[in-house]
């Protein structure tokens, strides 16, 4: 118990000490020449947390009420298998990318904020991953989108704050939706307690299950903004690209998956597989993954700013791991938490790529980037193996995430969409290659015509390549292990 | 009768005697009587407060010992009680806050009077919550608004005489208003005294007689306390009367004036009129709608302004008619809901409007948003404290705003034809909230290169830097442990029956 609630408060409680402590300066000055001292204690923060939040799974399994919100409403925190699983990722991705951001954010100003609400974001993750019932949950939401948020318009650009602002609007919209059908569920369930296999009232079922169904498709939507679902996408192409690198690759790699857990919980945990499958709710919201995946991929394929393209590809990824919930059978599930293990890895790994090359170049588009993988070998192999994954080519775990998916949704014997979703799978992986390889064609085959003369060493310090390393590595060791990790994720699907 | 009974007495004298004390003594001194004098009536409030809720029970106070067509009578019970000790709270800590800004706002000469007035109000609002006879609360209705009229006129600028002059005549035609209700009220049954015009009317009721007069009468004191509580579409004298007033007028204004008359339309609901026959008109109905509609154009008229303060207040707006729909819904759930809110909304709002000047302040005094870039890096604890404001306001959990907003929710849920458009005018209103007061705080967080203000530190403002502190405490408070708040109302509403 006390680690969870050290992975939680210490934390935040650290992210407060750094931006009280660390004064911001009051006009657009450099922040010092002195980085070290913050540097140094942010390192020591995140790493404290990383050990916590690893910790705590290990020692403690029942759970705990912290206090009562209301009567009824307590702030209750458990963690199982699922939980464990999106708590892995998030702090695998956000010690990578936060250690990256001590090299990178040498070019940014503020940086005391951007650590300050960096730490804030890891114990706010921390909390929804280990959150045992919704409205803990929903809490801990609404704060992820707000200390997410500074990240968003860290740079203070009339660009980056209307990023801002539209993220929060969605956001907001979102969780209100969720809100709603939390109203309502308040009413139809004894208990908001996450359980495996639903907690819907048979009273409730049989007397207003219509009207339940419309509860569970307006929290499906709502959730499923923060997880960039069709028809409340737009903000995530607006609002991951103007953040700094790293951060845009914790908005990418992690802080969408609270959308994707949200929707886990709702599905698996508060209605129940067994009250949805089958439902006009399954096959609309399949329709629109699929949609959302298609979309996703078209509109990254089309997109110049490869940071952009990165986040549209984020859309559509995202998209991959709805469309598993949705067919709700085992083979899918297993697929979809295998992918936001994949995705959150290799996403990560290619905004860091992205970052580095910015750091280096300054490059921001596609077209610009010709040849650069002779002056950053290292960075465009971690580039090439990482977007591999992301197709889905073995022995990368974006190919086990994939083949389960299209197993599971064949299997599931529903009309049409059974055979639909796995060619729409295959269509989009197909654009997925045609809008992250030329960079890598392009970067180390630049053409006859390319003049050589001009390159020079552009490789990163190795505080930016080690992280890229580190997460461009993980997926192919998923992916060569898929037994292993499949049964973990078997284990936590069957709701041990 | 325990000795504790005659405190509601006590408090209503003692502030209305300080306020004449207040005319002959010197200003500082003045200042001193009034922060006593609001501690002592919040001590006695939270005395009274324990002694009620260990007795369980409300009980009634004659004045001068004659007995009620004679006499007047007072009436306490937990949720009275609470009020007051509430009141007290926020109008200690609106005044400790605005206090530093008061010799610039304030002519010297003219301070001593300011106190009279605040005292003045202090007892009207006081008189208001206990009393049990509707021409008392007519008579301390209309101190309060002569009250309030000086509050707003103290500070004297053009556009205050304006707003005061707006603010004087939309509250007479409200208290007009009510007069004539209570007058037909009187007529119909003879009484003055609460507990015996319920009778009357319940008999009036079963009886089937009289029964257009009756419901004429409710309905001119339900719009005359509207009007007097800027329900939408009656809110045109707000945005004047709290923008441009002293900022500790303001908090005061917004977070208590108001609630007084809404606490007031409470008691004559359950205490005159009695529940189930005030549900069962059509009344409810319109305040309802009217609520709905306060709820949006007040955020709709909010986030077209350019100025925090009006800003602040056109919000109120918004934030009274989730009250009124609270009253609309009909429930004890929604009545509940309301009452969370008054106390929420007085928390916030008052917050608001005195971190709002710590922000103008470091900006050159001035109220636009182009002025006030960065303020919250220039005088951090009022921006963290703005910031926490909004939160609530929007309905961030941990907040008191969000527990008002589960209440009415959770209410809405359980009357069937309001539930639906209860629900989407919350959604919608909980996202406009967010548009106005989310962009304030990215905009005070926002640093666009040099600032031609200098900032302040803590050193220079600790009463002020204490008094944000205190109002944050008290928002996380009501949102983190509304549970017993919540039983206490629900304790109080039932003694009213």
């Amino acid at each position: 118990m006390y680690f969870i609630l050290l992975s939680i408060f210490f934390p935040i409680l650290a992210g407060l000490f750094l931006l009280i402590r660390f004064r911001t300066p009051l006009s657009g000055e450099k922040a010092g020449t002195d980085r070290k001292p913050l540097l140094v204690l942010t390192g020591i923060f995140l790493v404290i947390t990383a050990v916590f939040a690893f910790a705590a799974p290990l020692t403690a399994r029942e759970g705990f009420t912290l206090f009562y919100l209301t009567e009824t409403l307590p702030i209750y925190f458990r963690i199982d298998s699922v939980g464990q699983l999106f708590s892995l990722l998030a702090v695998i991705v956000l010690l990578c990318a936060g250690f990256f951001s001590f090299s990178y954010m040498k070019h940014e100003e503020r940086e005391s904020r951007y650590y300050g609400f960096y730490l804030i974001l890891f114990g706010v993750l921390n909390a929804l991953c280990f959150a045992g019932n919704l409205i803990t949950f929903y809490l801990f939401f609404e704060l992820l989108t707000l200390s997410s948020m500074p990240l968003v318009l860290h740079n203070g650009s009339r660009e980056a704050i209307m990023a801002g602002l539209k993220y929060l609007f969605y956001s907001l919209c979102g969780a209100y939706g969720a809100l709603f059908g939390i109203y309502f569920l308040y009413q139809s369930c004894d208990t908001l307690t996450f359980t495996a296999g639903g907690v819907l009232k048979e009273t409730a079922v049989t007397q207003h299950g219509g009207f339940l169904l419309l509860t569970a498709f307006v929290m499906l939507l709502g959730f499923g903004v923060k997880a960039g679902m069709f028809p409340m996408h737009a903000w995530l192409p607006t609002a991951h690209p103007v953040a700094p690198a790293p951060a845009s690759a914790v908005l990418s790699a992690v802080i969408v998956k609270a959308g994707v857990l949200a929707v886990v919980r709702i599905t698996g945990y508060i209605f129940g597989t067994g009250f949805l499958r089958g439902t006009w709710v399954q096959t609309v919201w399949m329709c629109l993954t699929l949609i959302t995946v298609f979309m996703g991929s078209m509109l990254a394929y089309r997109e110049p700013v490869l940071k952009k393209r990165l986040a549209y590809s984020t859309v559509s990824q995202l998209s991959y791991i709805l469309f598993g919930l949705a067919v709700m059978n085992e083979a899918s599930l297993v697929g979809s938490l295998f992918q936001v293990l994949a995705h959150g890895f290799v996403k990560a790994a290619l905004f860091l790529c992205a970052g580095a090359i910015i750091y280096k170049t300054g490059k921001t588009r596609v077209e610009e980037m010709r040849g650069i993988g002779k002056e950053m070998p290292l960075t465009m192999w971690c580039w090439t193996i990482a977007s591999l994954g992301l197709v889905g080519i073995p022995p990368t775990g974006g190919f086990v995430s994939k083949w389960y998916l299209a197993l599971g949704s064949l299997k599931s014997g529903l009309p049409v969409l059974d055979v639909l979703g796995p060619i729409i799978l295959l269509v989009s992986a197909l654009l997925t290659a045609g809008y992250l390889l030329p960079l890598t064609i392009h970067g180390f085959f630049p053409g006859g015509d390319y003049d050589y003369s001009g390159l020079q060493k552009k490789e990163p310090r190795k505080l930016m390549t080690v992280p890229i390393l580190i997460l461009t590595s993980l997926p192919v060791v998923i992916g060569l292990f898929p037994d292993t990790i499949a049964g973990i994720i078997l284990m936590a699907v069957k709701g041990r | 009768m325990n000795f504790i009974c005659n405190f509601p007495f006590f408090s209503i004298l003692l502030s209305l005697f300080s306020g004449t004390v207040c005319s002959v003594l010197p200003a500082k001194a003045a200042k001193a009587v009034n922060r006593v004098v609001i501690i002592a009536v919040g001590l006695m409030s939270a005395v009274l407060l324990l002694y009620l809720l260990s007795t369980g029970e409300s009980f009634i106070y004659w004045m001068g010992h004659f007995p009620a067509p004679w006499g007047n009578e007072i009436r306490a019970g937990v949720l009275e009680a609470g009020m007051a000790l509430f009141f007290c709270i926020i109008m200690y800590l609106s005044m400790a806050g605005g206090a530093h800004k008061l010799p610039g706002e304030v002519v010297e000469s003219k301070h001593n009077l300011y106190y009279i007035l605040v005292n003045l109000l202090l007892s009207s609002l006081l008189a208001l919550v206990y009393t049990n006879d509707m021409f008392t609360a007519y008579v301390f209705v209309e101190i309060n608004t002569i009250s309030a009229c000086g509050l707003i006129m103290i500070r004297q600028v053009g556009r205050t005489i304006e707003a005061a002059v707006r603010y004087m005549i939309m509250s007479l035609l409200g208290s007009g208003l009510l007069l004539f209700g209570l007058c037909i009220m009187y007529d119909l049954t003879g009484h003055l005294l609460m507990s015996n015009i319920k009778e009357s009317v319940a008999q009036l009721i079963a009886a089937g007689e009289y029964q257009i007069p009756l419901i004429v009468s409710v309905a001119l004191m339900c719009i005359g306390l509207c009007i007097k509580s800027a329900l939408f579409p009656f809110h045109a004298w707000l945005p004047d009367a709290y923008g441009y007033s002293t900022v500790s007028s303001a908090a005061i204004l917004s977070s208590l004036v108001s609630k007084g008359y809404i606490f007031l339309l409470i008691k004559i609901i359950y205490r005159v009129i009695g529940f189930d026959i005030f549900n069962s008109t059509r009344i409810i109905d319109v305040l309802f709608v009217f609520g709905l509609m306060g709820m949006i154009f007040g955020s709709l008229s909010a986030i077209k302004e350019n100025d925090i303060r009006r800003m602040i207040a056109f919000s109120s707006v918004a934030q009274i008619g989730y009250i009124y729909m609270g009253f609309g819904m009909g429930t004890q759930a929604g009545m509940v809901a309301s009452v969370f809110h008054i106390l929420s909304h007085a928390a916030t709002k008052s917050l608001l409007f005195i971190a709002a000047i710590g922000l103008t302040d470091v900006s050159g005094g001035s109220r636009k948003f182009i002025d006030l870039t960065g303020a919250a890096y220039r005088n951090k604890w009022a921006g963290v404290a703005f910031t926490a404001g909004s939160l609530s306001m929007v309905g961030i959990p941990l907040f008191s705003g969000f527990i008002s907003k589960l209440l009415f929710a959770q209410a809405a849920v359980q009357v069937e034809g309001k539930m639906l458009a209860s629900l989407i005018v919350l959604g919608i209103s909980t996202v406009l909230n967010a548009i106005y007061f989310m962009k304030t705080v990215i905009r005070i967080y926002t640093t666009a290169g040099e600032s031609p203000y200098s900032g302040v530190t803590f050193r220079d403002m600790k009463a002020y830097a204490v008094t944000l502190l205190f109002f944050i405490l008290l928002n996380v408070a009501l949102g983190v442990s509304s549970q017993p708040v919540v039983n206490m109302i629900e304790q109080g509403l039932a003694m009213f029956a």
